[in-house]
């Protein structure tokens, strides 16, 4: 409890100083229960407006090799539906319910033609994550994490590096020789998504309760919503950015 | 993929320089084994601590101390637990002996001087001090020190073989320059954990800033420096590569760095 405690305050404290930390931290406490006949939400997470515009993030200008000079999508917007994709959705303030699941098989992030792929990944506290390197050329791995020991690796083509993510943390993950990054997104509990390229999520399984749904995308910001569970019942939620 | 013109460098390395350069410049020293370093914050360490390092490193140990203001590179922000310099893997936390050692050696080509002005037991005294700043010391352990294997002696073959690492396997020349001038392709607009400009180390001054030993320089490269991009290398080289990797880096340095000694 101490413990627990300390880290909270060390987390408030320090978050405070980087880049998006604090924005994502999940409640520690967090009580397994069985949920029988819970209810769900699915929803659409859409950008209307000028952000829909595609922004680019341009590199190039190196002299380095093509597969180098790379152009990655900090906003994905779907051009049919306006649906955002990678965006990370979550119920903020759920203190009970489902189990979690490790994955046994790890989830991998890959560095191909100099991007991160995928650029966002959610996941379990006490999960593994795969970095790997799919590129004929020398990429780094680096994060600031706070909570998470932090890490920064020289990689290879075909390295391959394991690595635990045990707290409850909205960790960057760059390449600070291409100036890319990636996010990864660690939750305490289960009920948490990331959109796909339509902009969809699904969160199931939700004791009855009143929740705060919560949606993150790293260039859009934050939004907040509450959302009534009812058991078996399915809400339908829409996040709308300007 | 290989740079171009890489192998139009001048001039062949030979195991001369490289040896003037080890035996020239100042080595880090090794041990701090005769001195007890205490586990808790003493008086005697938050005095010291105030007279001689808050000035810079700030009254909270953030960096920010009153003359930190226009520095580059910044006085350390020990906030984070991030050391640069390190026997420890990469993002580990620094043994006691490593701070020790930094504080006595100091860091080349920065205000940060070689605190031998100060006793022995008084550069012991603010350890805890300094950690005391980073609550990270509270929930995480140092991890292990990494192994170092039996030092190789440099001769023109490991040189060879340090120099297809650095260029063709790990290409550090990406960041570092294919002259080791700190000027590689990717060397501009990097920036360290807290967001302040930071160039890749010139290796041509010699002046390495953890330390001119060989086993110096295979541990920054195998630890990385924690809070700057320079990363650890641990995964991708044998003990042997390290040396070889090591002979290289170090027959970077000018030889007339060397003769001004
Ligand atoms: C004149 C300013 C100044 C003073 C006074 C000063 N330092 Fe520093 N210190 C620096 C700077 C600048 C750096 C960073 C150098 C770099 O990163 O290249 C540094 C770095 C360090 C580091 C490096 C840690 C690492 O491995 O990354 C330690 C430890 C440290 N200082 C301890 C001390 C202690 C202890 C004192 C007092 C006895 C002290 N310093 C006094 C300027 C100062
Ligand atoms: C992403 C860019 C990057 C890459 C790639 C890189 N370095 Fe570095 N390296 C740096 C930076 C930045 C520093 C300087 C940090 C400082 O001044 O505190 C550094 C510092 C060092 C130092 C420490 C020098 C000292 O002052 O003690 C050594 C040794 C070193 N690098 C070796 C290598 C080797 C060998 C490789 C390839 C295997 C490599 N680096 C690849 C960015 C890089």
């Amino acid at each position: 409890m101490i413990r627990t405690v300390s880290l909270c305050i060390f987390v408030l404290f320090f978050c405070c100083d980087i880049l998006y930390s604090k924005e994502l931290v999940t409640e520690d406490a967090y009580t397994v229960i069985d949920v029988s006949d819970g209810g769900s939400i699915t929803g659409h997470v859409t950008c209307t407006g000028d952000a829909g515009a595609p922004s680019l993030d341009m590199y190039a200008g190196w002299e380095l090799s093509k597969p180098s000079q790379v152009v990655s999508e900090k906003i994905v917007i779907n051009r049919l539906n306006n649906g955002v994709r990678n965006a990370v959705v979550s119920l903020s303030n759920i203190e009970k319910g489902k189990k979690g699941v490790v994955p046994s098989v790890h989830p991998v992030i890959d560095q191909q033609m100099g991007i991160f792929l995928p650029r966002v990944t959610a996941i379990l506290a006490g999960t593994t994550i795969d970095l790997l390197n799919g590129d004929e050329e020398l990429h780094n791995v680096h994060t600031k994490s706070v909570r998470n020991q932090p890490f920064n690796f020289g990689m290879s083509y075909k390295q391959r590096i394991s690595k635990d993510f045990d707290y409850p943390e909205t960790v960057k993950l760059s390449c600070d020789i291409h100036k890319e990054y990636a996010w990864i997104v660690v939750f305490s509990n289960p009920y948490f998504d990331v959109t796909d390229r339509s902009g969809y999520f699904e969160i199931c399984d939700i004791p009855e309760g009143t929740y705060e749904l919560r949606v993150w995308h790293e260039e859009l910001g934050k939004q907040e919503k509450e959302v009534i569970i009812q058991a078996r019942k399915r809400e339908n939620i829409a996040f709308v950015y300007e | 993929m290989k740079p171009k013109g890489l192998f139009y460098k001048a001039g062949f390395l030979s195991a001369a320089v490289f040896s003037c350069a080890v035996l020239s410049v100042g080595m880090r020293p090794t041990t701090a084994s005769a001195i007890e370093i205490p586990k808790e914050v003493t008086e005697e360490g938050k005095n010291v601590y105030k007279k001689y390092c808050s000035a810079c490193h700030g009254e909270e140990g953030a960096g920010d101390g009153p003359v930190s203001r226009s520095m580059i590179p910044k006085p350390r922000n020990f906030t984070r637990g991030a050391y640069k310099f390190r026997t420890t893997p990469s993002g580990s936390l620094p043994t006691d002996e490593d701070i020790y050692k930094t504080i006595s050696y100091g860091v080349p080509n920065s205000t940060m001087i070689p605190w031998d002005i100060l006793t022995e037991e008084q550069r012991a005294s603010v350890v805890p001090v300094l950690k005391s700043f980073s609550e990270a010391f509270e929930f995480r352990e140092p991890d292990a020190p990494v192994a170092i294997g039996l030092p190789l002696r440099p001769t023109e073959r490991t040189i060879l073989e340090g120099k297809k690492i650095y260029e063709e396997k790990l290409e550090c020349w990406k960041c570092h320059g294919v002259e080791g001038r700190g000027d590689g392709p990717s060397a501009g607009e990097q920036e360290d954990d807290f967001g302040f400009p930071i160039k890749p180390f010139d290796f041509t001054t010699g002046k390495f800033k953890g330390g001119n030993s060989p086993s110096d320089v295979y541990l920054r490269f195998t630890t990385g420096l924690n809070g700057t991009p320079m990363p650890s290398f641990a995964k991708e080289l044998s003990d042997e590569e390290r040396w070889y990797l090591t002979h290289y880096v170090m027959s970077l340095v000018q030889s007339e760095e060397c003769s001004k000694e």
